[in-house]
């Protein structure tokens, strides 16, 4: 089976703060069928955007499908708190490319 | 109930708003203006250091064109985190362009502030009777944390607001306040479910970005007996179920629980369905009221004072080496110093500046951009060592080595500049309080 990166298939990935600790990602879909076909897929997960990362699975926080958002959201502990010393992203809005180059089985 | 419609102007006051916008959201018969004004989001510099967040002049040109609806329609107008992070001296620069505005435009009207500063003390009983929860930050809050915490406060719930708005308010000046509560505290005061109240002020919060094309512009909502809908103020823009639940999973960790002081909202029922073109409306939030009421501390330390250099580098023989160059002269420099203690942190620009150890790229770039930052107890300090370490860098010899006459192109001189001092947050945690409004003490002045 091919393979696509998520960017091909989302609508927008989005990463930003939430809270001074944390980095939540957004991934939503144009449509449900879209949705919930990459879902189906299993590609994107805690391990997947651990991976993508290079971090374990305990620093991902939280993994969410949003069925009425046709969304799904993935939240990880930021390596040092926002603004403190070597942080170089204050909002935490630039840390989506790894995760929207993830690959997703996909005819 | 009536149905009661809050006017939220923009994202953040002093970004912007239109003033065509603005008009037609007046028009359509808000009972309130409310907006929130700050945030931890820009980082702790603005707790820690008291400086605003947005400029004088652009607060003041925005209040001014708020304050002046607001009278003109007999409604009050309500600021939240006042400043950037809603600290005394951000609460008390604010209400001075808010007395000046009440001279400059001629307007008579009760001008209500709220402290949300907390003494340093009160924090300490805190954590000495164990009433003090981590929230993120991963450690305990400590009595040495809280000795080092230059500036500390914490955010309100609406009840604050609700009682400035008892005491007869047209204008509420209020410091850090959860910013769900600075849209849901009129509705609330004025009987609204406070479920959906709160709800609708995690949306309306942000201004128009729930709405598309989403920016920094007038949204409205209005809360009904058992929903709430949502209107971008500009006929340029449209609320969509789209756009509303996307906006519902912005800059916060669980898309179904929302925590504020006092309460947990449960999201998992919610449905958005839209209604005609530029409206949706929200149903099926539920709350439950916490056992214990916790209010959210947030503090900053200082660090330190930071000096910075910017350099590019174009060859390639020296982007090869770059690595070990950096471990080098970091090495160096913290020896050179010594005993003093220096943190040196290298952003490379088209390596890892951005992500730092979450990069999983490694390709070579063709150019890179360096910031050398230093941060040291005092300015001096700083200074000396981040021109110790640009002047190494520059003159650096290393294996390879084509072009002898240096390694960096500074775009300016002096090469090194100084950024003062640098906070941290160092408490961002949950205190449990009495009552929702001891912490809070409103003043009231007739202007």
């Amino acid at each position: 089976m091919n393979t696509r990166p998520l960017k091909d298939l989302a609508d927008i990935v989005r990463s930003k703060n939430a809270g001074p600790y944390r980095i939540t990602f957004d991934i939503l879909f144009k449509d449900k069928a879209r949705y919930e076909a990459v879902r189906a897929t299993g590609a994107i997960s805690a391990e997947s955007v651990a991976k993508a990362y290079g971090i374990g699975v305990s620093q991902v926080s939280s993994f969410f499908e949003i069925d009425m958002a046709n969304a799904i959201k993935i939240t990880i502990k930021r390596p040092r708190a926002q603004g403190s010393s070597g942080d170089g992203d204050m909002y935490g809005c630039q840390h989506h490319v790894p995760l929207m180059l993830i690959d997703v089985p996909m005819e | 109930m009536a149905a009661i419609t809050v006017l939220t102007p923009t994202g953040t006051l002093g970004y912007g708003f239109g003033d065509e916008a603005l008009a037609r959201g007046m028009a359509l018969g808000p009972a309130v203006i409310a907006v929130d004004a700050g945030s931890t989001d820009p980082g702790p510099h603005y707790l820690g250091s008291g400086k605003p967040l947005v400029s004088d002049v652009s607060i003041k040109r925005e209040l001014t064109a708020l304050i002046r609806a607001g009278r003109h329609a007999g409604i009050p107008v309500i600021v939240g985190s006042v400043g950037g992070a809603g600290s005394g001296v951000q609460v008390e620069r604010t209400a001075q362009l808010v007395r000046e505005i009440a001279r400059e435009q001629n307007l008579n009207f009760k001008l209500a502030t709220i402290r949300s500063d907390i003494p340093i003390e009160r924090a300490k009983r805190a954590v000495a009777a164990g009433e003090i929860v981590d929230f993120e930050a991963g450690s305990p809050l400590t009595e040495k944390l809280l000795d080092e915490t230059v500036t500390l406060v914490a955010q309100m719930g609406h009840e604050p607001i609700c009682a400035a708005l008892d005491g007869g308010a047209d204008v509420v000046i209020a410091g850090r306040a959860c910013d769900d509560s600075v849209i849901a505290a009129f509705p609330i005061w004025r009987g609204a479910d406070p479920a959906l109240a709160i709800h609708m002020g995690k949306i309306l919060e942000c201004g128009a970005f729930s709405a598309e094309p989403f920016a920094m512009d007038v949204m409205l909502g209005t809360v009904h007996e058992d929903s709430f809908l949502l209107e971008p103020g500009s006929t340029a823009r449209r609320a969509s179920v789209k756009s509303v639940a996307a906006h519902s999973l912005y800059e916060r960790e669980n898309p179904f629980k929302q925590s504020g002081p006092g309460h947990e909202i449960d999201l998992s029922g919610c449905s958005f369905e839209q209604v005609g073109e530029r409206q949706v409306r929200v149903r099926g939030a539920r709350l439950t009221e916490t056992a214990d009421y916790y209010v959210k501390l947030e503090g900053a330390r200082l660090a330190g004072y930071r000096s910075i250099a910017i350099a590019g580098i174009r060859c390639p023989t020296t982007i090869r080496a770059l690595d070990a160059i950096l471990d080098d002269v970091r090495r160096k420099a913290l020896d050179y110093f010594a005993p003093a203690s220096l943190s040196v942190v290298f952003h490379v620009y088209g390596g890892n500046g951005v992500m730092k150890e979450l990069e999983p790229e490694t390709a070579l770039q063709r150019e890179i951009g360096l910031v050398i930052e230093v941060t040291a107890a005092d300015q001096e300090l700083a200074h000396a060592a981040c021109h110790q370490i640009s002047g190494a860098m520059l003159h650096y010899h290393y294996p390879g080595i084509i072009n002898t006459s240096g390694n960096l192109a500074f775009p300016y001189s002096p090469s090194d500049l100084d950024l003062g001092p640098v906070y941290e947050f160092s408490a961002y945690h949950l205190m449990k309080v009495d009552t929702p409004t001891e912490l809070f003490p409103v003043r009231y002045e007739d202007l």
